[in-house]
């Protein structure tokens, strides 16, 4: 005999997301130490899956509905190849959204499950009062799955392949976005959807525009991102003023609305990672334990925490500038509310932190070609740390003008860190498409200026005397600082 | 959850189809190297793709310094791997680097292999279209064992009747299937051309085949068989090495065997022969014997014995016999140019040179773009 109702959870993948009983008890239980600690925090709704749906999850960027993409595929093969072969396991999947959505992987034992749930909290508290995430949509499962049906849309009028093709150009330069354009704009109270204005208002917009092809600059992107240059919002300067279709600009504007999205992350990888583990491993050992588990959970802990020679695992870190930071007496509920990474480090990392972690900065020996320690001086140490995680860790790109010949200048800031050219060359020839014409980027090899152009013949590489402005080198007593020719 | 998540599927395939785009670009270069070989599964082979990434803009060479945690005095190298900066880029975008491998299937490949060297199908040898049996489930039937039964057709005419009867409520949504509303699946059985082939791997590992002309003759072989195996259900491989006397082996020494001493081709075509003889009937079996030598033999008069053997024994027995020449350093490469004299009139042989790697993909046109 067979019922229906059956069939219909056939089609489920056969089992429930919901915790068992069990779970259920402790997470009431977590949850309530996590509050009673002062952890503050939306909703939490936590979801079991299968080791395979959390895999998808982690490879569609933690949300279920995203546009169609073969690179979310590409991510979606490494992992399950990863997991396969036992090489890289999911613990927890948590999205910064309200509410606060956590997915545990099935195949985790209670020990583990505990120990997740404990470190989502602090996930969760994170998310909801550090500053930087305080402009981010808190609706954004349901904002991605809007994208997804509108790039489905496009994909239906326009192809596959074009809206691919696109996509390769604006998703290779998400990272070009200004990160600290979000909060200035939430503070300044002019909380716009990050999407940019409404259809009629952009259709309003792009009908001005046509009519009025000699407009001035300023007036054109009033109210657009990248309003003045220079900017370092690439992307949102290519969306507003690169000569494209209108879809074309809409498509640019939804990656960099979830590029915005997903920069609080980049920039508050320690300190969120940290203030997770600082939580769990307080809570867990206060009590939630068992003593059958207390070895589990050391090792558990242990593996997460454990930094190889030479690298510093963001975990360790951040869990460590918290214990130190507590140490000291600061308190750790300010810290975690109003840093990021950079400012966070500049706070607490001091004489004895490094000393007591053993930190050292390392360069690489060109005789050799290995690496070796090269001080171990605190303050080296803070500054390489500091440099190190500016920006994000990407090069810093401005679009600067556009010339009398339609071409876009950029400039890279320098900094003392060259570019990979070859690589610089081919984003660049993105650039050069959106754009709609020839760009020009300028930067430096081994101190030498260079200028890359991209238009219709390809990319090349040019020496050029003039230099990227260097003013905001660290290092400004660099013996071939005199060459160098500021640029008018 | 649902199945919302696994439009991830699609996402996958289409990634997989730009490997394939990939792959099928590039495939001049697998096909003069060994890379794929020894990837190879029961059905699938793993191919190595680099991750087709996004540029960015990234840190170039002079920036490689960056924090490290641990013991040890300055100048000190820092143990394990090379590392990378703290913060040297978010997760993603320090993992660019890795090399991903594709699982192809082999009939695939075969098929990419068939486009790019525009090979053409074999065709079928005359009287040899013995049907075989074989078939499928794809019949059905309303008596059959359980195990065959076909479940959604029954679900469905079980339901019929039930909503016909009146006796469907929805709030109690139970459909009881009786005898008659049962279908089974059925075995029919298509008659197939017969399709049992055998290909024959003879080299010469006398003293003169060194490493790259064994390593040429390996990718040769891999992909003979790869295409081959894809034009024939059931394909069994020989292999035998001769030097002045001829021995089956298998695959493993087939390639790596070193002997030395004199070469008697002769004796590797006798071997083929009687194994021909005893357990490949031609009538059952299509027979591709391929030779690899770098065209040294011993005598001109066992030369004459290999060309008497060819014409009067081996080539009205087989589809198409191929013989390669891989240039050494010390072959003179009579042996073809003797071959090519004797037996010129011969439509299955094939006689081809390869002076090196670069000349693989032109000399598996040349033996497999007859089509026989």
């Amino acid at each position: 005999m067979w019922c229906a109702r059956s069939w219909a959870r056939g089609a489920d993948m056969g089992a429930t997301t919901q915790l068992p009983a069990e779970l259920v008890r402790w997470r009431e239980e977590i949850e309530s130490r996590a509050r009673d600690a002062g952890l503050d925090f939306f909703d939490v709704v936590f979801e079991m899956l299968d080791a395979r749906d959390v895999n998808a999850l982690a490879a569609l960027g933690g949300f279920p509905v995203r546009y169609p993409s073969w690179r979310f595929g590409m991510e979606y093969e490494r992992m399950q190849k990863g997991y396969a072969w036992g090489l890289s396991k999911i613990y927890e999947l948590v999205i910064n959204n309200d509410p606060t959505y956590a997915y545990l992987v099935r195949a985790n034992s209670t020990m583990e499950q505990k120990l997740v749930m404990a470190h989502v909290f602090g996930h969760a508290d994170f998310f909801k009062h550090n500053v930087w995430f305080s402009p981010t949509d808190r609706a954004m499962v349901d904002t991605m799955g809007r994208h997804a049906t509108r790039m489905r849309e496009l994909i239906d009028v326009h192809g596959q392949d074009r809206v691919d093709c696109l996509l390769d150009a604006a998703l290779s330069l998400d990272n070009l976005v200004d990160p600290f354009q979000p909060l200035r704009e939430h503070q300044s109270g002019v909380r716009r959807t990050l999407v940019g204005p409404s259809l009629a208002e952009r259709a309003a917009q792009s009908f001005a525009a046509q009519t009025q092809p000699g407009e001035d600059r300023q007036s054109r992107a009033a109210g657009l991102p990248a309003a003045s240059l220079p900017s370092c919002d690439v992307l949102g300067f290519l969306a507003e003023r690169g000569h494209l279709e209108d879809w074309e600009r809409e498509v640019l504007r939804m990656v960099r609305a979830e590029a915005l999205y997903f920069v609080p992350q980049r920039q508050t990888q320690v300190m969120n990672e940290g203030w997770a583990s600082f939580w769990h491993s307080r809570i867990l050992t206060g009590g939630i334990l068992n003593a059958s588990e207390v070895i589990d959970f050391a090792d558990c802990h242990a593996g997460a925490t454990a930094s190889q020679p030479g690298r510093v695992n963001p975990y360790k870190l951040g869990i460590e500038l918290y214990r130190h930071a507590e140490r000291v007496g600061l308190d750790l509920f300010r810290l975690r509310a109003t840093h990021n990474d950079v400012s966070f480090i500049d706070a607490v990392v001091d004489e004895e932190f490094a000393e007591r972690h053993g930190m050292f900065v390392y360069e690489t020996n060109p005789r050799t070609g290995r690496q070796e320690i090269a001080d171990r001086d605190w303050r080296r140490v803070k500054d390489q740390l500091l440099g190190d995680m500016a920006w994000g860790g990407v090069p810093q790109i401005d679009v600067i003008e556009e010339d009398g010949d339609g071409a876009l200048q950029l400039r890279h800031r320098h900094l003392g860190r060259d570019l990979q050219l070859e690589q610089a060359g081919s984003t660049l020839a993105h650039i050069s498409t959106l754009w709609g014409g020839p760009a020009h980027l300028l930067t430096e090899e081994g101190g030498e200026g260079r200028r890359i152009i991209a238009d219709e013949e390809g990319v090349r590489v040019l020496e050029t005397a003039e230099a990227p402005p260097s003013a905001l080198r660290p290092d400004a007593d660099d013996d071939d600082g005199a060459k160098r020719q500021q640029r008018a | 959850m649902g199945q919302e998540v696994y439009r991830i599927e699609c996402d996958r395939a289409r990634f997989r189809e730009i490997v394939r785009g990939k792959l099928r670009q590039d495939l001049r270069k697998y096909l003069s190297t060994g890379e794929l070989i020894g990837r190879q599964g029961g059905r699938s082979v793993s191919v190595p793709v680099p991750q087709i990434e996004l540029p960015r803009f990234r840190y170039g060479d002079n920036s490689k310094q960056g924090v490290g945690q641990g013991p040890g005095e300055e100048g000190d190298p820092v143990s394990g791997e090379a590392g990378e900066g703290e913060g040297g880029g978010a997760a993603g975008e320090a993992e660019g680097q890795h090399i991903m491998e594709v699982e192809v299937e082999l009939e695939e490949l075969a098929a990419m292999l068939g486009d790019e060297l525009e090979l053409p199908d074999i065709m079928p040898r005359g009287a040899r279209e013995v049907p075989a049996e074989g078939g499928r489930y794809t019949g059905i039937r309303q008596a059959g064992p359980r195990s065959l039964r076909h479940f959604r057709r029954t679900y469905k005419r079980a339901l019929r009747r039930t909503m016909a009867a009146g006796e469907w409520d929805p709030t109690k949504p139970e459909v009881v299937p009786v005898r008659e509303d049962e279908f089974y699946r059925m075995h029919r059985s298509c008659p197939q051309p017969d399709s049992s082939a055998v290909i024959f791997h003879m080299m010469d590992v006398s003293g003169s085949m060194g490493r790259e002309q064994k390593e040429i003759v390996r990718i040769k072989a891999f992909w003979i068989d790869t295409w081959l195996r894809s034009q024939y259900e059931n394909l069994e491989v020989v292999y035998i090495v001769h030097d002045a006397v001829a021995k089956e082996v298998d695959q493993d020494t087939f390639f790596h065997l070193r002997e030395s001493g004199g070469t008697k081709i002769s004796s590797a075509y006798e071997l083929c022969l009687e194994r021909i003889q005893s357990d490949y009937r031609p009538e059952d079996w299509n027979i591709y014997p391929f030779h690899y030598s770098d065209g040294d033999n011993w005598s001109a008069r066992d030369t004459e014995r290999c060309v008497t053997l060819l014409r009067d024994e081996l080539l009205v027995r087989v589809n198409q016999f191929c013989y390669g020449q891989v240039k050494s350093a010390y072959g003179s490469g009579q042996f073809k140019k003797d071959l090519d004299g004797a037996l010129e009139q011969e439509e299955a042989l094939v006689t081809a040179a390869v002076n090196d790697r670069q000349e693989i993909p032109d000399v598996v046109r040349a033996f497999l773009g007859k089509g026989r």
